[in-house]
C-alpha cells in the first residue's frame, strides 16, 4: 500500500466522495411523483383499456363481427356472438372482452381489418367483482365516447390505432353515398 | 434450533450442536429476485450445501406456444425475462426469421439493435439497483431507477407499453420510430455516461462494497464454460464470448464495440463487466442512431407478415393472407428444426423450434440463461459465508420468470 492509498484509506476519501454526491442530489428537484395527487399524463398510444370504435355515419359500432380479433388474441379473452340480420347481413349481437385476462398486447387492434377496436390510454380502473371487468359491447362503445372525446382522443387514435391508410368502413359507405347521389 | 443454557446438561445437546442447520431461503425472500428457493445446510455461518429449488413461477410457456400460431406467441416471450422483454421479443423474431428465411430490412436491423441495447441498459440498471440494495447500498438503488424510468418512458412512447413491450414482429417491427423519439433518446445517451460515473463514485471504491464483492463467489473460466454460463457471468471469468460477436445478428457487425471481460471471476469482476457494458451499449445506441438508414420496416414476405391494412380490403391476395395468417398462422412454414441464439442482457437466450409445416411450432424450447445460472449457485456458494449467498445470487443476475418459464 503506497502512502497515497494509506492516506486515502484513513481519511475515508471514497466514502466522502459518495456522500458529497448524495448531498448534491438533496438540493436537486425531486423526480418522484406523489401518485394519487399528482398524476402522470399517459403518452399517446399507451396500451390501456379497450374501446370499440363508433361509426360516425351510423352511430353504431364499426365492427362487422369477422372474428379476427378473437382469433388473434393470445389469451383468448374476446368473445363475439353474431347472427343473421336483414339482408342476410351479419349482426354483432354481443362483443365481450374479459379485461382481467387481457395482456394488452394490442394484437387485436393489429388483426382488425376495419380499425374497429382500439386501446385507450386509460389504465386506472378497478372493481370489486369479476363482472365489472367483463366489458360488453355497450360498455366498450361507451369507453370510446368517454376516452376518445375531444382533440386528444382524435390525435391518439390517428397516431396509433387507425389503420395506416384509408378508413375502409367509412370510405366504402362514402363511395356508396356518392354513387347514390350521382344517380 | 433450541440452544438454551438449561439444555447444556442434556445428553442430547452434544448430538444437536454438531448437527448442521438447514435454512430455507425463499421463495419469498426479497433478495432471491423472484421466487427462487434455496435450501442451505449451514455449519455456523458457512454454507456446506446449497440446493436450489425452482418452478414456483412455472406457467408452461413452451407448452402454451404449441397451441398458438407463430404470430400469437410473441406476447408470451415478453413474460420470460420480464425485466428486458424487448430482448426476448427480438430473440424470438430473429430465430423465426432464420427458420422462415426472411430478409429483414436494414432499418429494422438498426432499430432492433437500438432497442435491444436500451433494454440491456434497463436490465443492468435494475440489476445494479437490486444487487446494490442486497449488499446494503440503498442510494444506488434510487439513482438507477431514475434512469430506468427514462428508458421505460421511451419504450412507452415507442410502442405503448413500458414493461411487456411486444414491439418487434416477425419480419419487422410494430411501428417506426419518430424523429422526436430519436432526439430524446440521443439526449439520454448524452447524459447517461455521466450517470454511470455517479454510480461508480458511490460504490466502485467503497470499502464495504469491495469487502463484500472481491474474492467472493469465484468461478474459474474453465468451470464457467463447463457449467454452461454465458453473458456477463461468463465474461467476468475472463472468457470473451459474446453471441453478438460470435454470431452477429441485427446491426452488431456494423458498429464498433468491445466485449468487456473480467479476470478473477468473482462478484466484483462480474459487476465491473456490467458497468462496462453500460458504456458499450450506450456507444452502440449512438452509432446506430447516427447510421440509421431510411427504408421500410417490414420485410417483403407476405406469407409470414401481416399485410398493410390498406391492401387488406382492396386486394384479394392480401385479404386471404391476412385471414389465414391470423386464424391459422403461416401455412408455408418450412419443416425442420432450428436453434438460434441471441445475446440478451443475462446471457445466451436460445430459441429451438421444431416446425412440422403448420402454423404452429411442434415444439418450442427456450434455452434460458437464468436456468443455467441457477444451477451454478451451489458451485458458487458452497464453502462461503451465508451473507455471500445473497451477493452471489445478485451477481449472476437471474430472473425466475425465465428460469421457470
Ligand atoms: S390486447 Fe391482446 S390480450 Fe387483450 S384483447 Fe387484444 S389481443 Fe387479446
Ligand atoms: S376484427 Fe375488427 S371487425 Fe372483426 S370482429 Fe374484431 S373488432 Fe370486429
Amino acid at each position: 500500500m503506497t502512502v497515497n492509498e494509506f492516506v486515502k484509506k484513513i481519511l475515508f476519501i471514497e466514502i466522502l466522495k459518495g456522500l458529497a454526491l448524495t448531498f448534491k442530489h438533496m438540493v436537486t428537484p425531486a423526480i418522484t411523483r406523489q401518485y394519487p395527487a399528482e398524476r402522470r399524463e399517459p403518452v399517446p398510444g399507451s396500451r390501456g383499456l379497450h374501446a370499440l370504435v363508433r361509426n360516425p355515419l351510423t352511430g353504431k359500432e364499426k365492427c362487422v363481427g369477422c372474428g379476427l380479433c378473437a382469433a388473434m388474441c393470445p389469451s383468448q379473452c374476446i368473445h363475439i356472438y353474431t347472427s343473421e340480420g336483414d339482408d342476410h347481413k351479419k349482426v354483432v349481437d354481443r362483443y365481450e372482452i374479459e379485461v382481467l385476462r387481457c395482456v394488452f398486447c394490442a394484437l387485436c387492434v393489429e388483426a382488425c381489418p376495419y380499425g374497429a377496436v382500439a386501446l385507450t390510454e386509460h389504465f386506472e380502473y378497478s372493481g370489486y367483482t369479476r363482472e365489472e371487468f367483463y366489458y360488453t359491447k355497450e360498455r366498450l362503445l361507451e369507453n370510446w365516447d368517454k376516452y376518445m372525446a375531444g382533440a386528444k382522443g382524435e390525435e391518439y387514435f390517428e397516431k396509433f390505432w387507425r389503420p395506416k391508410s384509408v378508413d375502409f368502413a367509412t370510405a366504402a359507405q362514402a363511395v356508396q353515398a356518392k354513387e347514390r347521389a350521382g344517380q | 434450533m433450541k440452544n438454551n443454557s438449561e439444555d447444556l446438561d442434556n445428553p442430547e445437546h452434544e448430538r444437536l450442536s454438531t448437527k448442521e442447520l438447514t435454512l430455507n431461503l425463499g421463495p419469498q425472500h426479497p433478495a432471491t429476485h423472484g421466487v427462487l428457493r434455496l435450501v442451505l445446510d449451514l455449519e455456523g455461518e458457512t454454507v456446506v450445501k446449497c440446493t436450489p429449488y425452482i418452478g414456483y413461477l412455472h406457467r408452461g410457456v413452451e407448452k402454451l406456444a404449441e397451441h398458438r400460431n407463430y404470430l400469437q406467441i410473441l406476447p408470451l416471450t415478453d413474460r420470460l425475462d420480464y425485466i428486458s422483454s424487448m430482448s426476448n421479443n427480438i430473440g424470438y423474431c430473429v430465430a423465426l426469421e432464420k427458420l422462415f428465411a426472411i430478409e429483414v430490412p436494414e432499418r429494422t436491423q438498426f432499430i432492433r439493435t437500438i432497442v435491444a441495447e436500451m433494454s440491456r441498459i434497463a436490465n443492468h440498471l435494475l440489476w445494479l439497483a437490486t444487487h446494490a440494495l442486497d449488499i446494503g447500498a440503498m442510494t444506488v438503488f434510487l439513482y438507477c431507477f431514475r434512469e430506468r424510468e427514462k428508458i421505460m418512458d421511451l419504450f412507452e412512447r415507442l410502442c405503448g407499453a413500458r414493461l411487456t413491450v411486444s414491439y418487434p414482429r416477425i419480419g419487422g417491427l410494430k411501428n417506426d420510430v419518430d424523429p422526436q423519439w430519436l432526439e430524446d433518446l440521443y439526449k439520454f445517451t448524452d447524459e447517461f455516461p455521466m450517470r454511470v460515473e455517479q454510480y461508480e463514485t458511490l460504490i466502485d471504491k467503497n470499502r464495504i462494497w469491495l469487502r463484500r464483492t472481491k474474492g467472493v463467489g469465484i468461478i474459474s473460466a474453465e468451470d464457467a464454460i463447463n457449467w454452461g454460463m454465458s453473458g456477463p457471468a461468463l465474461r467476468g471469468s475472463g472468457v470473451p464470448y459474446d453471441v453478438r460477436k460470435a454470431m452477429p445478428y441485427g446491426a452488431y457487425d456494423k458498429v464498433k464495440w468491445e466485449v468487456p471481460t473480467g479476470k478473477n471471476g468473482d462478484v466484483y469482476d462480474r459487476y465491473r463487466v456490467r458497468m462496462e457494458e453500460f458504456r458499450q451499449s450506450n456507444s452502440i445506441i449512438r452509432q446506430c442512431m447516427e447510421k440509421l438508414p431510411e427504408g421500410p420496416i417490414m420485410a417483403d414476405a407476405p406469407k409470414f407478415t401481416l399485410p398493410a391494412k390498406d391492401k387488406v380490403l382492396s386486394d384479394m391476395e392480401h385479404l386471404i393472407h391476412h385471414f389465414i395468417l391470423i386464424t391459422k398462422g403461416p401455412q408455408t412454414a418450412p419443416e425442420g428444426e432450428i436453434y438460434v441464439a441471441t445475446e440478451v442482457p443475462k446471457g445466451e437466450l436460445g430459441f429451438y423450434f421444431i416446425s412440422d409445416g403448420t402454423g404452429r411450432p411442434y415444439r418450442m424450447r427456450i434455452r434460458a440463461p437464468s436456468f443455467v445460472h441457477v444451477a451454478t449457485l451451489p458451485k458458487l456458494c458452497e464453502g462461503e459465508l451465508i451473507a455471500d449467498v445473497i451477493a452471489n445470487i445478485g451477481s449472476i443476475d437471474i430472473v425466475l420468470g425465465e428460469c421457470d418459464r
